[in-house]
């Protein structure tokens, strides 16, 4: 990371050098686990080559990673163009003196940070559906809509903080007691908290848990990596949320000669064979369920995710045919996780207390709704107990009657 | 031997003739598979339905004025009508053949009538030439006329053949008719069989878009494309080429007995009475309670139940059976002996037992009485979000009733799909039903460049959704959820004694040509933001929004329904209320 900038920012550059967003070691671990690997410690810089004689998942997960995956690091070419790392955030500035142009705009953090993760949600926005019928509304001058960060976006009710001209790095910055990496907790901000159930029932849950409105889950990631040309099940799901392949359908799919699947590694940024298509079973913006984070904090969970993978080589044979398990494990996590859709009104009691997906209260998709927790765990017997326990009872039939 | 069946094999003996072949047809056509036990060639020949010179062994005179399909509409008076005629003469106004219901809708929906207007459907639009169709009725051309029983059935693939009068429902065993192709044509050519026990996939050739109901029978929701999981390389879950489901709770009377749709649908209810019905709920015989709360005659006052009871061969033919209370029709396989009631399925005869609705509270509650069965035990309802109607005037694309190619070419886009919580409104018999947008319309129009002639128009129906629990909604699911009130998805909550509301959807922002949230049917205020095709129909209003609410604020703590609060539920409000209960003292403290 050697670059212009080095000589005033050395030891910034090498803080950054540890930093998750040079590493991406979080994103990398937990997908190498989930996909089988034990005790994966590896970060963006020592990722292994993609294997070629393939098994299992996790034969396929660095292939996966590097092809479908990684897509956002600080050198990526879709998110930054230049050789200079540091410009995938900051813009360029020339003196001390105009510093301040160097700070990261929202734009530049939310070209990675988008989609069903935390980031767009902060605008309100949800990705659509990827069938080729969801590229609506046309606009009214007869065009499909923008695809802001090459998405299609429901709007749905933005956070409180955007609402009144607040941007990611007001909240995520370097201060005294933190640096930007770190987590930020609402109270180091809002310290006044006067409402009874703060400091007494409520006091271990998350601020995030009742004060955000809704939440991106998407059910069921199916992976497929075909090295065989069979493009036409593809026509109407040329939109994936992944530019290149959506580009490379079209081509083929128009080409009356065979062209061979081929798709960039994001790393090396070397062409290799196979195409990495994917589809959902649905997304939803309702859907809340409730889990303790590692360190005993109630907070929202949110599905990242529960894979289906199939590989089907270049001689059509099935090595992965729809692998949803392994060793007797479904291969999926739920983490928990602090939505951007900040609210000033909380959630009303009934969303976590009278909870379908937790209370299995007439639910209808019982096994696709929960699943496994990494970096928290369930909620346990006594915990849903206490959902519609008598004295819960008395305290939310006071609040109706006051 | 029944005096009735006795009558029906007399019937059937007009057609005897003494010789063993009826007719010389058989000379030529040695390869004539049976149409069913009834319709024998040794009774019937092939003249009597087909027509032509049946005396003739000369092909050309044999053939002359000959019809291949007798059931196709247009013929089927002259011949199927011998016997059946009072049956056609209702079929010819049913709705299922003129699909005036649709069409009338969709032009209300375009704003091209004030109100709902009966026209003869597609009839009215046979011969009226393209350039002076309306855009409703192009869009019903191009898009919705696929489905109506007497459509040209030679258009489809095998596979998804639909029309042809009679035989769209009567034909089954389809696949029996396909055999080589190498072979004498003669030979080739079977006849296709034809039944009274109509299999629930001959309804859902076409009842399987709009609301979507016989998907959602079986368990199949219609779903967002993505066709997964995929297995072996490929995507799986079609409805279609283009169309995906997935699994969803199918009907309980899908799960639990395999009934199919004609087992509750009776043949005036599907056949139509003879009355030109404006809309499909307007044609329907059947309820719930014709079965779960059944009213039961004699078998005898019903010559039609006798005859097809014997039809059937499956049941036993017993005193009385259950009629239905809409049009007094037979549900001749409900059936009692002594005080047995007993269910027969149509296709096989396998008996099973019929739980009769329980007079439990939840059922004979004053305050529930305004509920349809369905607005309790359907689990879910598909729905749809906006459809973006594209239309390019200078497009080309197929008319199903013209049968060719025509100017006006139709795209379809969506917003996207729910099937959870659904909402409930005051349906079109003005009980409390489930409901989901049908159809929130935008519309864009071309001509060489993007036109200021697209209009929009939203609006949402109820229906029973066929995807009925026997476990009913939770109360809460009810009384404090704001998907089942129409508010849309969003955070409802009780504020100082008042309903508060935040929706999630926001459809400026969205690009949508509307200030409300798109799933929001009323605001928390009873202010109906999206309409409905019937008079009768409409979102609740203020004073039913803040009632429902208002419940659950009991209902919190008293969730059981042999609460005997229930007993007298406005009773046990006043007396809450002048603090005369336990509990008031407690939450009406100040």
């Amino acid at each position: 990371m050697q670059n212009e900038c080095t000589t005033c920012h050395k030891s910034k550059i090498k803080q950054c050098q540890k930093s998750n967003h040079y590493t991406l070691h979080n994103a990398i671990n937990i997908t190498r686990q989930t996909w089988g690997i034990k005790d994966s410690n590896v970060t963006l810089q020592n990722l292994p080559m993609p294997k070629n004689d393939i098994h299992k998942p996790a034969d396929l997960v660095d292939d996966f990673l590097r092809r479908k995956c990684l897509k956002c690091h600080l050198t990526s070419n879709t998110i930054n163009k230049t050789q200079n790392s540091c410009l995938a955030c900051h813009n360029k500035h020339f003196s001390k003196e105009d510093s301040k142009k160097a700070k990261p705009s929202m734009n530049k953090c939310l070209k990675c940070h988008n989609n069903e993760y935390i980031g767009t949600d902060y605008k309100g926005l949800f990705p659509h559906d990827y069938d080729k019928a969801y590229r609506s509304p046309i606009t009214k001058e007869g065009y499909y809509p923008p695809r802001p960060y090459g998405i299609d976006f429901h709007h749905l009710n933005s956070d409180i903080h955007f609402q009144k001209g607040m941007t990611c790095t007001d909240c995520h910055n370097n201060s005294k007691n933190k640096k930007w990496e770190d987590k930020v907790s609402c109270k180091s901000c809002h310290t006044n908290l006067t409402k009874k159930n703060h400091k007494s029932y409520h006091k271990n849950i998350d601020c995030s848990t009742c004060h955000t409105s809704w939440s991106v889950s998407s059910y069921e990631l199916n992976l497929l990596r075909d090295d065989t040309p069979n493009y036409s099940q593809w026509k109407r799901l040329k939109v994936q949320d992944d530019l290149y392949l959506e580009n490379y359908l079209k081509k083929v799919l128009k080409s009356k000669k065979i062209i061979e699947p081929m798709m960039l590694d994001n790393i090396t940024n070397n062409l290799s064979k196979g195409l990495w298509y994917s589809g959902w079973l649905f997304k939803r913006w309702e859907n809340i369920f409730l889990i303790n984070d590692e360190n005993g904090k109630i907070k929202i969970a949110k599905p990242m995710y529960q894979y289906r993978i199939s590989y089907k080589n270049k001689d059509s044979k099935m090595i992965l045919d729809d692998v949803t398990h392994i060793e007797n494990k479904k291969i999926e996590v739920f983490l928990p996780k602090t939505p951007h859709t900040i609210t000033k009104n909380s959630k009303s009691c009934e969303m976590c207390h009278e909870n379908k997906i937790m209370l299995d209260n007439n639910l209808i998709n019982k096994d696709i709704l929960k699943g496994q927790i990494q970096k928290g765990y369930p909620f346990s017997k006594e915990q849903l107990k206490k959902l519609n326990s008598p004295f819960y009872k008395k305290e939310r039939a006071k609040i109706l009657f006051e | 031997m029944n005096f009735k069946t006795l009558n029906i094999l007399l019937l059937l003996s007009i057609f005897s003739f003494a010789s063993n072949n009826p007719d010389n047809c058989i000379t030529c056509h040695q390869n004539t598979a049976p149409i069913d036990n009834y319709h024998t060639y040794k009774e019937f020949g092939c003249a009597s339905c087909h027509g032509g010179d049946k005396n003739s062994l000369d092909k050309n005179a044999a053939h002359k004025n000959m019809v291949l399909n007798p059931a196709r509409l247009e013929h089927a008076q002259m011949f199927c009508g011998k016997c059946h005629s009072e049956i056609i003469s209702r079929v010819d106004k049913s709705i299922m053949n003129n699909m005036h219901g649709v069409l009338d809708v969709l032009k209300y929906q375009f704003k091209e009538t004030k109100t709902i207007k009966k026209t003869s459907g597609i009839n009215y639009l046979k011969y009226k030439p393209t350039n002076e169709q309306t855009l409703a009725e192009d869009h019903f051309s191009k898009l919705c006329a696929a489905c109506h029983i007497n459509q040209k059935e030679e258009i489809f693939k095998v596979s998804t053949k639909r029309g042809g009068g009679c035989v769209d429902c009567h034909r089954v065993n389809e696949q029996n008719t396909q055999t080589s192709k190498d072979m004498d044509i003669l030979k080739r050519f079977k006849h296709p069989q034809m039944s009274t026990k109509i299999p629930s996939q001959n309804c859902l050739k076409c009842h399987n878009r709009s609301n979507r109901i016989g998907l959602s029978y079986e368990g199949k929701f219609e779903s967002e494309g993505y066709g997964t999981p995929y297995k072996k390389g490929k995507l799986t879950h079609h409805l279609d080429q283009s169309r995906y489901y997935y699994d969803l709770p199918a009907d309980i009377h899908h799960t639990s007995a395999k009934m199919s749709c004609i087992d509750c649908h009776t043949e005036k209810g599907v056949m139509g009475d003879g009355k030109h019905h404006a809309h499909m709920e307007d044609s329907v015989d059947i309820s719930c309670k014709d079965c779960h709360s059944p009213t039961f005659k004699k078998t005898e006052q019903y010559t039609l139940a006798t005859m097809l009871i014997v039809l059937n061969e499956n049941m036993p033919h017993p005193k009385e059976i259950a009629v239905s209370k809409k049009m007094n029709s037979p549900i001749y396989n409900l059936q009692k002996k002594d005080d047995n009631i007993t269910f027969y399925r149509k296709s096989d005869g396998k008996e099973f037992d019929i739980s009769k609705m329980s007079d439990a509270p939840y059922h004979t509650s004053k305050n529930h009485e305004r509920l349809d069965c369905t607005a309790c035990h359907s689990s879910w309802i598909p729905s749809c979000y906006g459809c973006h109607e594209v239309y390019f005037k200078n497009g080309k694309q197929y008319d199903w009733i013209k049968h060719k190619k025509t100017k006006g070419k139709w795209r379809e886009l969506r917003s996207y799909l729910r099937y959870e919580s659904p909402a409930l409104a005051i349906g079109y018999n003005k009980k409390i039903m489930p409901t989901a947008p049908g159809c929130q319309v935008i519309t864009t129009i071309y001509d060489k460049n993007i036109t200021n002639e697209g209009f929009h128009s939203f609006a949402y129906a109820a229906w029973d959704p066929h995807t009925t629990q026997k476990q009913s909604r939770s109360c809460v699911d009810c009384h404090f959820n704001p998907q089942t009130l129409g508010l849309g998805a969003g955070n409802l909550n009780i504020k100082d004694n008042n309903i508060t509301f935040e929706p999630y959807y926001n459809s400026i922002e969205s690009g949508l040509p509307i200030n409300y949230p798109i799933d929001s049917l009323v605001s928390k205020d009873g202010v109906q933001f999206q309409s409905f095709s019937r008079d009768e129909a409409r979102g609740f209003n203020k004073k039913e929004v803040s009632k429902i609410v208002e419940a659950y604020k009991c209902i919190i703590c008293h969730n059981k329904w042999d609460d005997k609060i229930y007993k007298d539920f406005n009773l046990s409000k006043k007396l809450f209320y002048s603090k005369k209960t336990s509990c008031s003292k407690d939450l009406l403290s100040k």
